[in-house]
């Protein structure tokens, strides 16, 4: 079940330049993360950040203890502001050799809807990716699934607050998740 | 448990020579070598299935594998725990789909036949097709394991009958694993969920990384290191008071400086908790000497297939999926008695550490598996690798149980899980497994052993 589109009443339809505006913003946020752009996509993220993917768990339909939305659960991320510069920091150490050659990123980001919330700066946006990660001679993985985020207009742009992210893969089929979302 | 032998008897004592110290490659790639491991192995020894904490009511459950064999792990209404292949007897089908959750009963989706949470055959779909006589229900459950047991918390299972006890298999180790399982009161729990994720590896290749290599440590994750602790390396290399202690092939390598395993999960608030908290508990609970111990640079593996790091509390199975395949099961390892708070600064912190996203897990995974591919060219894997390091540091240590060397950077233990791999690989029944310095603490509880071997 997709969890993240649960059902709640927009206000009113957005208007078209918004959504071009806000798709805009994520293919830019999409080609930062390819490009490993770590300072820039950091100046994206809003003070009051909360960026969660969490683990998923496969249960029965029957099974409504929701675990997937619980804050408390293991999670791939569950970080805010400072945590996400802390693991950037690894990057910058010069001493990460696993991302020496680098990995070839690329986030395809479609799916994109807008709505408005009661925040009048405020948006509410989904949108579903996919992740494609080239490394070394061969390596490839493939990850998809969908996001649902929350940006704000402030004067220095639109700030990304929430994230939530849902993988498609229970197990992840990868030896690792060396990338952002 | 008897089995039948496939394909030409193997002579596995040529594979490794731990005297003169090295291993050959193909243990890490040859398909033959893990079938053989699969019966041998990991359908002899006791495996780690699940902790009492995930299947805490009546009708709990969680489904994970022993060997590559899937089973059920199911709490009863009397609150023993059983265990049984995942596997309808009908035409096979796998039964239960779901990681865990909580059932009455287990529902094939086939042709409906209807297992109680013992496994036990309670009915099926159209029953009267089947005229008398045509099935004793009684025997057509789903297959139960041999045996079940636990050690504080840890539910184990063996498909051997005639396997040791469980205490027996763990031997003299309990008096290391108690550091982590036993370090106050309330016991210990899994908490935040599974994390599972599939590495293109050999499994023994990540189990002798945490029985005994905190060399990588130093070089893998200086970035880790750095990352977490705002630019602090590890601590300067000491070959005299930092050890290897191994008993029956399960493993700890540790330091004595008391913190640094600590330091690396970046949490303040548990540094605290853990130096001012846990700590005394420790002492006074299991003494001086493991309160030292806990939460050291440090890494330990039961054998065959479950890690932790004590102090980091990142607690893991590596289910083998092929020679070069393995599913890593992930939780954080927490005591009961935590509050709310550090039990959850420690499930961020290990999500932050140990998670696939973590700063320290995605150096592992890609050096794990490149030790093992590159194993796929003939000649290449006709070489040996090297285990000789710190091979003269032996110690008989007066109060540390188990096989001790000194210097934490060696490969003792990791000879040590060879040994013992080499043991079940050449046993054709628990009576030719030789106690490897796993049984001088037989029958005492370790928490009352505050010097090791010298309160015995
Ligand atoms: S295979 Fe399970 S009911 Fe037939
Ligand atoms: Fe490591």
């Amino acid at each position: 079940m997709n969890q993240l589109a649960q059902k709640i009443a927009p206000l009113s339809a957005p208007a078209v330049d918004l959504v071009v505006e806000i798709q805009q913003v994520l293919y830019r946020e999409a080609r930062l993360l390819d490009a490993e752009r770590y300072d820039e996509w950091v100046e994206m993220l809003a003070p009051d950040l909360h960026y969660f993917m969490p683990n998923m768990e496969t249960r029965y339909r029957a099974d409504k203890s929701n675990i997937i939305a619980d804050l408390k659960r293991a999670a791939y991320f569950n970080d805010n502001r400072e945590d996400m510069l802390k693991r950037l920091d690894r990057l910058k150490t010069g001493t990460a050799w696993s991302e020496d050659p680098a990995t070839r990123f690329t986030h395809l980001i479609g799916n994109v809807e807008v709505e408005l919330t009661e925040t009048e700066s405020e948006y509410r946006v989904y949108s579903a990716f996919l992740l494609c990660r080239g490394r070394n001679e061969s390596d490839e993985d493939i990850q998809v699934g969908k996001r649902k985020d929350l940006w704000r207009r402030t004067p220095d742009g639109l700030k990304l607050v929430q994230r939530t992210i849902h993988l498609n893969q229970n197990t992840l089929l990868s030896k690792n998740l060396n990338a952002f979302l | 448990m008897k089995m039948e032998r496939i394909g030409p008897p193997r002579d596995y004592n040529s594979l490794m020579n731990l005297e003169e110290g090295w291993v050959s490659r193909d243990v890490f790639f040859d398909p033959a070598i893990y079938e053989a491991e699969m019966r041998q192995i990991f359908a002899r020894v006791w495996l780690f299935v699940a902790h009492e904490s995930q299947v805490p009511k009546p009708g709990d459950f969680v489904t994970t594998y022993m060997g590559e064999d899937g089973v059920i792990v199911a709490r009863q209404k009397d609150m023993s725990v059983n265990v049984f292949l995942n596997s309808c007897p009908h035409r096979g089908n796998k039964v239960c789909h779901a990681d865990g959750g909580n059932a009455r009963r287990f529902v094939c989706n086939y042709h409906g036949w209807a297992f109680d949470t013992a496994g036990k055959l309670m009915g099926m779909n159209e029953e009267r097709c089947y005229d008398p006589g045509d099935i004793d229900k009684s025997e057509w459950g789903m297959k139960s394991v041999a045996k079940v047991a636990t050690f504080k918390g840890l539910i184990f299972a063996t498909f051997d009958p005639t396997a040791p006890s469980l205490e027996d298999y763990l031997g003299d180790y309990r008096w290391y694993l108690d550091c982590m399982l036993d370090s106050d009161d309330g016991g210990s729990e899994l908490i935040g969920g599974t994390m599972k994720f599939v590495i293109p590896m050999n499994w023994k290749m990540a189990a002798e990384n945490f029985i005994g290599d905190a060399y990588h440590a130093a070089w893998s994750h200086d970035s880790g290191a750095k990352a977490m602790t705002g630019g602090m390396a590890f601590p300067e290399l000491d070959l005299h008071n930092t050890f290897h202690a191994s008993a029956n092939g399960h493993g700890h390598e540790f330091g004595m400086d008391g913190f640094g395993d600590i330091m690396l999960l970046g949490r303040p608030k548990v540094t605290e908790y853990f130096m001012q908290v846990l700590k005394p508990r420790i002492e006074a609970r299991l003494g001086k000497l493991r309160s030292t111990i806990f939460g050291s640079i440090a890494s330990a593996t039961v054998f065959p297939n479950v890690s932790y790091l004590p102090g980091i509390s990142t607690f893991r199975t590596w289910l083998p999926k092929g020679p070069d395949k393995t599913e890593v099961r992930t939780w954080t390892i927490v005591n009961r008695n935590m509050p709310d708070e550090i039990k959850d600064e420690l499930t961020k912190g290990v999500m932050q550490t140990f998670g696939p996203s973590g700063t320290f897990e995605m150096d592992d995974g890609e050096n794990w598996e490149n030790s093992c591919s590159t194993n796929k060219g003939f000649v290449t894997r006709q070489g040996r690798l090297h285990y000789r390091c710190g091979i003269s540091r032996k110690d008989d240590h007066p109060e540390l149980p188990g096989i001790i060397y000194r210097g934490q950077f060696g490969d003792s233990n990791q000879r040590a899980f060879h040994r013992r791999w080499l043991d079940l690989m050449t046993a054709e029944s628990w009576n030719d497994v030789p106690d490897r310095q796993g049984n001088r603490l037989k029958g005492r509880e370790t928490r009352d052993l505050h010097n090791g071997l010298r309160s015995l």
